[in-house]
């Protein structure tokens, strides 16, 4: 019957990508978390690993790097999405009118998504080089600092670049999706409650944020979410430098992957990532919610 | 009130917007207009001090020696197959699934949309190095096919979620009286369907197509020859030790940006609407 026919089609139809999905992502995240119970270097994979259960677990815990890339990792989420999100949300409020040139804000405000984020970390550590880089030069020449700062061998100032490079390529993008959800709101509810007295700050805060609380939670936890597994920037921007102030929890789980060839303990930090991710994602449940319905 | 007085706030309130616009553009582009001058300096203004702010000459001279210095047409090729063949298989395997979901009586769709999810939530760390060795021993390494099937699997998720619901947007009853004359399915979703979903499916095709374009992670990894190499790779290795050729990487970054910068200002409301209703209807 036509029913049963489109029910086959449709599983026909799902299968391309429940098989891409297997292939690509099932069964790497399997071999990844069956790794991590193992001792497999790049030295000894002919001879294939060594079962050594919960062992790199143990290590993990008690391996002091994981704890500084994660503090690391956790600080610099935090503090950028919180930078993203504020910020964000003013340039979404103020693109939430109408005024000549919005077509050339909103094309501009793209351009820091669509280009690669190492061209954007190499822009950053062109401007931020100590001695000739611009930002330097422009401070100094306005008096604002009296010797040049470290931007990126500097440890707390690398940190600070790492936070103006990332806020700068993704504020614009979080506008973007925050401004969506500043659309759902109707004209009527504050019309209302202007007629009822209330000023804009208690609007903005009693009637847009809840409106938009879906969009908020979901935008804010996708960029949680990606902050958290930051790589590229920090890769082009300053090495994980000086030192290892810089090392997100990506990089040093690439570092144990692919220059010391550690596959087993490598993967042991991937599972870790992962499951922090899941956390973070748990916490924005509500928000999610969405994805979860068809 | 006065009705003077409420004018002038509205001309201040107005100055003040197109101040605070000004600002905002000059914040968000100047890193890249600083690079595109940076390209037309030579070595010496580049590492001046005090700072030369306009290239002496508009000279296209490290344009060339970036293109000399590392084979950039080659890498240009590799990333517009590379993403090109990844927005395919989106398009393609994304469409099909969507349209499962938003429209055929198939059971465990719950499940799919927690694999979906969970799919988006996994960092690529977790994928990196048994795609590696799968790659590895099926001899995908340093392929373009390899790199962009990856790409493929990882932005499945947004390619799902958005094409999902352009298909619930389409009208129920346009389907119906197209089955009711009698065409089969798969007539009905690659003659009707595919048609009024088009822009949206445009929309994913970009979107994609830019993301896959300026992934590192799995290109720097899987991708180490130079011959199948992608151009934010590429980007990283103008740089030794001890010398940074800002002229070279200055000029490669202006190259590599200004396809995607092109694309951006042709399609921006495209890709407003893309990534707006990614956010609102999930």
């Amino acid at each position: 019957m036509k029913s049963r026919q489109r029910l086959i089609i449709g599983y026909l139809f799902l299968l391309p990508a429940i098989l891409l999905f297997a292939c690509m992502v099932a069964y790497p995240v399997f071999n990844t978390i069956k790794t991590s119970f193992y001792s497999l270097r790049i030295q000894t994979l002919s001879r294939g690993g060594k079962f050594i259960g919960v062992e790199n677990y143990a290590k993990l815990l008690q391996d002091e790097n994981v704890l500084f890339t994660l503090k690391f990792t956790l600080q610099f989420t935090i503090v950028a999405v919180v930078l993203e999100t504020v910020i964000g949300m003013g340039c979404a409020l103020m693109m939430n009118r109408e005024f000549r040139g919005k077509d050339l804000v909103c094309a501009a405000v793209l351009i820091p998504w669509c280009i690669p984020t190492v061209v954007s970390g190499l822009m950053w550590s062109y401007m931020f080089a100590e001695s000739y880089g611009v930002i330097n030069q422009m401070l100094s020449s306005l008096g604002l600092i009296s010797s040049p700062i470290s931007w990126v061998t500097g440890e707390s100032e690398a940190f600070l670049s790492v936070v103006i490079a990332d806020v700068w390529k993704t504020t614009p993008y979080m506008a973007l999706m925050l401004l969506s959800g500043l659309k759902t709101v109707p004209e009527e509810l504050h019309e209302a409650a202007q007629i009822d007295g209330a000023g804009k700050i208690v609007r903005f805060f009693k009637i847009t944020i809840p409106t938009m609380k879906p969009v908020l939670l979901v935008s804010v936890m996708f960029r949680t979410i990606a902050s958290f597994r930051i790589y590229d920037l920090i890769k082009v921007l300053t090495n994980g430098g000086p030192g290892r102030s810089t090392t997100s929890l990506t990089m040093y789980t690439m570092q144990q992957y692919f220059s010391f060839g550690n596959y087993g303990y490598g993967a042991t930090l991937a599972v870790l990532t992962f499951a922090v991710s899941l956390v973070i994602a748990f916490f924005f449940y509500d928000g999610m919610k969405t994805k979860l319905e068809v | 009130m006065n009705k003077t007085k409420l004018f002038k706030a509205g001309r201040i309130w107005q100055m003040l917007l197109y101040a605070f616009f000004t600002v905002f553009l000059l914040l968000i582009l100047f890193p890249f207009l600083w690079m595109i001058l940076g390209a037309f300096k030579n070595v010496r203004e580049l590492f001046a001090v005090p700072l030369k702010f306009w290239p002496s000459s508009w000279s296209l001279k490290n344009y060339a020696e970036a293109f000399s210095a590392q084979p950039f047409w080659k890498y240009l090729l590799n990333s517009m197959v590379i993403s090109g063949v990844s927005t395919l298989v989106v398009a393609v395997t994304g469409s099909l699934a969507s349209y499962a979901l938003a429209r055929t009586p198939i059971r465990g769709k719950r499940l799919v949309l927690i694999v979906v999810l969970t799919v988006s939530l996994l960092p690529p760390i977790t994928l990196i190095n048994p795609i590696y060795q799968m790659y590895s021993k099926m001899g995908l390494l340093n392929t373009r096919i390899g790199l962009a099937l990856i790409l493929a699997a990882v932005e499945m998720p947004t390619g799902i979620w958005l094409m999902t619901s352009y298909f619930q947007s389409v009208p129920f009853e346009l389907e119906e009286s197209a089955m009711i004359d009698g065409a089969s399915i798969l007539r009905v979703f690659i003659s009707i369907m595919i048609p009024l979903v088009a822009p949206g499916l445009f929309t994913v095709g970009i979107m994609t197509f830019i993301t896959a374009w300026n992934n590192y992670i799995f290109a720097a990894v899987l991708n180490q020859h130079a011959a199948a190499r992608t151009v934010p790779v590429a980007l990283t290795l103008f740089e030794t030790e001890s010398y940074t050729p800002w002229h070279l990487i200055c000029a490669a970054a202006v190259i590599v940006s200004l396809p995607l910068v092109l694309i951006v200002m042709l399609m921006q409301k495209r890709i407003v609407s893309g990534v707006t209703s990614g956010s609102i209807k999930g």
